[in-house]
């Protein structure tokens, strides 16, 4: 019975701990399963990016067009000739890094904001434009079109 | 016990014989010294390398090791996946500390000579495992394929390539070509998630296998201390939780690291870029860079630097080798000068690693 | 018998002469003037002959011997008509020589020669041998006067005549530069320039002016006194001289302003070529200055779409009626400064203010308004944007993404800027609408960003809590098994 008498607060005490330690051990198996389950999850976009980007089928790019595509945090326009020729440049204006298009009605590269124009080579021809737009490669991989870094 | 779990431990024990087990670990007894502390190194390198794991192999469900893909997988992986950071700057950090803390094993292990016979192989695994452990640093730094790591990568592969005769087929063969390209990339991936951890993990086997065959090494002083007033702990349960808890300390201060300080990841590499300024080694390998800088060009008929690699080879082999060559201590003398050549060794590798990082 | 008998005169004539010139001793002069020649005729009035030079200075030979064969001998230096480059290095044998040239009294200087020769006239050539022009081709042969003398082909007035008996000429120039304009003569008169110097005024500037003399170079060339970046210097040597423009009544400032202007800074500071110098906006050989109605053409030669749409704007014939103008009115002519958003609305320094008031044509003044307003919070939002885009950056966060779509608010604005040429609040607020929904994607990023970096923090608290909690209770329960092991 004494023995019993001694054991009662102690029992209760070490009921207590365990109740806490299994309890903080399931919390912290949370904090490290959560964080792992929701690295898991594909996140909404699949694939990382990357220096030369995937635009897509050479069928699909209209003949006698200009196309814009997100090349890193720099938007990059790709101009199919009538003839079916691929060029890439930036599609940042060299004046005032306004996004340039292709106008099909010029046939010239044009910058909406000040007017400014380049060739389908990429040169400045008219307007504010100081220079040229940096070029960028166009690689064909069977019907697959690449644009990359020009190095 | 829950008469569930009952079941479930006695099913596995009628199989497996748990209670030899468990009987056997708690036979086991760890000394009770004041250099204790020094045990738990070993555990926390341990704890360190199962993180290794868990965090790189989940690295691997996102990263691409092509010279096209590697930088912007990571990047995407630190601003995209959720917790991408977390796991990244884990796995950078818990990179560093498990060099760090294999250090200190390794020192402590040194200077209480535990080496000595019966243990010369779990020394020589340990130090196998420590040669490894700066290989996973110096093929992980390379992975994110940042203008650093491109041109760390660089100068650490010119410095193998300058020894006589076999440098330059080493620096082909760790480069895959003559300079750091894509092919490097690959190589240096390959190495780090499937050839070194391999060969760790069979190390790591032997290693453990024998700690737990030998028992914990007794320091010196407890052979002239009388049976009885030997101090010890059970290995199980009092060492593990003690060891676990200390886990869970390092496994909060990793992840403090992580929040506070996050990995950086820096500018993509470019092979035509002019090499940044202050390019250093990782901190492990800082003292060997620093000494390489100091030694002359020429050395009488020798090329400085080949010397200083040829030296620094000689010195490692030397030290791994020293179960074999410290008879003192295999007798159970004392021997000083192993003491003086670990304190002169600590102290140059922590002397030249802060000239290298102040410099 | 004919020849001989002109001889016979000749020797007759030099016979009676010899007695009556002072130039007894020069037996060229005298037998050439005695046959009466232009040149002989000429060289009268040569500015040469007057300082005591004579034929032989430049052809050679014994002007002492009266035996005309001795004298015209290849023996006697004779070299007869100088050809090609020859010309100018016997012109150049004085001219080069500051030592000759002070002992005969001349304060000319001595690097015409020198000049030439780095000119873009001296460094072409067709034949191989010779160049494009030697100094006779200029300052004719024997009747060389000053530059000052009214008679010299290179006297203001007369320099312009001079230059374009070659650069008017087609099928000349075409052997040189066939894409070089030849109509800068025809230009040149109906410049201001061109109409005073045919009137006679010999202080307005013709060729020689801006292109210089012996040195000119190619407009092309760098180093050329028309080369953009030097233009408006070479047009200031004028322009910005009170005593030279006293008597036509015009300012001095433009240099000035203009170097303080958009366009002079770009020009002459940042070195861009591509920045408009003087000639950009007045023409260079028919400089004028533009006409009120046709000012939005010719800044509309580089800002097209803001001309097109001022063009098309009610703006343009409300300006044309009241003989404003069209771009200067609200922007300057030379000193013009970056345009800002202040130039929009009514605020006290913008321009809108300037006609449109408050009372009389109240749309105006509250279209000015609206737009202004429009315009400023495009600015402020992208502005917000922008801050909380930098401070998840500052904070590590990656949100290079934002930032991509933060181009598209800016260009919002960019082209807003422009939009305010049409006068049109529909279309303007259709501008400004988009970048402001850009801004705002933007800043809805940035926040989240922002409170993704706060919710690190906050999960490391919570973990840190469940991790000590948890170190702490393993702890007790280790003691507390140590302890009942030791009441074993």
């Amino acid at each position: 019975m004494t023995e019993n008498h001694e054991l009662q607060p102690q029992q209760t005490k070490r009921d207590f701990l365990r109740v806490i330690l299994g309890g903080s051990l399931l919390a912290w198996l949370g904090t490290v399963i959560y964080p792992i389950l929701s690295y898991l999850k594909p996140p909404a976009q699949a694939e990382a990016e990357v220096s030369s980007v995937k635009v897509g089928k050479l069928s699909a790019i209209e003949k006698d067009s200009g196309t814009l595509f997100r090349f890193g945090s720099k938007p990059v326009i790709l101009l199919r000739s009538a003839s079916g020729e691929l060029r890439a440049y930036s599609a940042t204006c060299t004046h005032l890094d306004c996004t340039v298009q292709y106008r099909k009605d010029f046939g010239l590269i044009w910058c909406a904001c000040h007017n400014g124009k380049y060739d389908v080579n990429g040169r400045n021809v008219s307007g504010p434009p100081p220079r040229p737009l940096d070029e960028f490669k166009v690689i064909v991989q069977g019907e697959e079109v690449f644009i990359s870094k020009k190095s | 016990m829950k008469p569930t779990l009952k079941k479930i431990y006695d099913w596995v024990n009628e199989r497996v014989e748990l209670d030899n087990l468990i009987e056997f670990m708690g036979k086991k007894y760890v000394p009770v010294h004041r250099h204790s502390v020094w045990y738990y190194f070993g555990g926390v390198s341990l704890f360190l390398f199962i993180i290794q794991v868990v965090t790189g192999i989940l690295l691997l469900m996102y990263y691409k090791g092509s010279e096209d893909l590697a930088f912007e997988s990571i990047q995407f992986l630190m601003s995209k996946v959720q917790f991408g950071w977390l796991i990244r700057s884990i796995h950078s950090w818990a990179a560093n500390l498990f060099i760090l803390t294999a250090m200190i094993h390794m020192f402590s292990v040194f200077f209480e000579k535990s080496y000595r016979k019966p243990r010369e192989i779990t020394w020589l695994t340990g130090m196998l495992m420590f040669f490894l452990a700066m290989g996973f640093g110096f093929s992980g730094y390379l992975l994110p394929w940042n203008e650093l790591a491109f041109f760390a990568t660089k100068v650490g592969t010119d410095i193998a390539g300058v020894l006589p005769l076999i440098g330059k087929p080493i620096m082909i063969f760790l480069r895959g070509g003559e300079e750091v390209t894509g092919a490097t990339l690959s190589r240096f991936f390959g190495f780090h998630v499937a050839v070194f951890p391999g060969i760790f993990t069979v190390l790591l086997g032997v290693h453990l296998l024998l700690v737990q065959r030998q028992g914990m090494s007794e320091p010196m002083s407890f052979e002239n201390t009388p049976a009885g007033e030997r101090k010890t702990m059970p290995f199980f349960p009092n060492f593990l939780l003690r060891d676990l808890l200390l886990w869970l300390i390092v496994l909060n201060l990793l992840a403090i690291l992580a929040v506070f300080f996050p990995w950086e990841l820096g500018k993509k590499a470019d092979a035509f870029a002019a090499a940044p300024a202050g390019i250093k080694p990782e901190w492990y390998f800082l003292f060997m860079f620093q000494s390489l800088k100091y030694i002359p060009g020429k050395l009488w008929i020798f090329d400085g630097e080949v010397l200083g690699i040829l030296l620094f080879g000689v010195a490692g082999l030397l030290w791994m080798m020293v179960p074999f060559w410290d008879s003192k201590s295999a007798r159970g003398e004392k021997n000083k000068f192993i003491t003086y050549l670990g304190l002169f060794v600590v102290f140059y590798i922590i002397i030249f690693t802060i000239i290298g990082w102040i410099s | 018998m004919k020849q001989r008998l002109v001889i016979l005169v000749a020797a007759a004539v030099c016979a009676a002469l010899w007695s009556a010139t002072a130039f007894a001793g020069d037996q060229c002069l005298t037998c050439h003037e005695a046959l009466d020649d232009a040149q002989s005729k000429l060289f009268k009035s040569d500015i040469h002959f007057r300082k005591g030079l004579s034929c032989v200075d430049c052809h050679g030979g014994n002007p002492k011997s009266e035996d005309m064969e001795a004298a015209m001998s290849k023996k006697a230096g004779f070299i007869g008509v100088p050809k090609g480059d020859e010309i100018s290095k016997i012109c150049a044998s004085c001219h080069s020589e500051a030592e000759t040239m002070r002992r005969f009294g001349s304060q000319m200087p001595s690097n015409q020669w020198e000049n030439l020769q780095t000119s873009v006239h001296g460094k072409l050539s067709t034949t191989g041998k010779e160049h494009i022009l030697q100094c006779t081709t200029c300052h004719t042969s024997h009747g060389i006067v000053s530059v000052k003398n009214p008679a010299s082909p290179v006297y203001p007035l007369n320099v312009v005549k001079t230059c374009s008996k070659c650069h008017s000429n087609a099928a000349y120039m075409r052997s040189y530069n066939p894409s070089l304009p030849v109509d800068q003569l025809d230009k040149y008169l109906t410049s201001i320039h061109g109409m005073k110097n045919a009137k006679g005024d010999a202080h307005t500037a013709e060729c020689a002016s801006c292109h210089g003399s012996h040195d000119i170079r190619s407009a092309k060339d760098v180093k050329s006194k028309v080369y953009a970046t030097s233009l408006p210097a070479t047009c200031a040597n004028c322009h910005s001289n009170a005593r030279t423009m006293k008597a036509y009544k015009i300012p001095t400032d433009q240099f000035e302003k203009f170097s303080r202007s958009v366009h002079g800074v770009t020009l002459l500071q940042k070195n861009d070529v591509a920045a408009p110098a003087c000639n950009d906006c007045h023409g260079n050989h028919g400089a004028a200055p533009p006409g009120v109605e046709s000012v939005s053409k010719v800044c509309g030669t580089c800002h097209a779409l803001n001309a097109d749409l001022f063009s098309a704007s009610p703006h343009k014939k409300a300006f044309d009626d009241r003989k404003l103008p069209e771009c200067e009115t609200c922007h300057g002519n030379h000193e013009i400064v970056a345009a800002t958003d202040k130039l929009l609305g009514v605020s006290p320094d913008a321009v809108c203010s300037r006609c449109h008031h408050d009372n009389e044509s109240a749309k105006g003044y509250a279209v000015a308004r609206t737009m202004r307003q429009l315009i400023d919070s495009l600015e402020s939002s992208e502005q917000r944007a922008r801050t909380l885009v930098d401070d998840a950056e500052q904070k590590g966060m990656e949100i290079s993404e934002a930032k991509f779509k933060l181009r598209d608010a800016r260009q919002a604005r960019l082209q807003s800027r422009t939009m305010v040429h049409s006068f049109d609040e529909e279309k303007f607020r259709d501008v400004v609408g988009k970048g402001i929904v850009m801004a705002s994607m933007v800043s809805e990023e940035g926040h989240r960003s922002i409170d993704e970096y706060y919710f690190r923090r906050v999960g490391l608290g919570i973990a840190t809590v469940v991790i000590t909690i948890l170190a702490i209770s393993l702890y007790l329960f280790i003691k507390r098994i140590e302890r009942s092991q030791h009441q074993q």
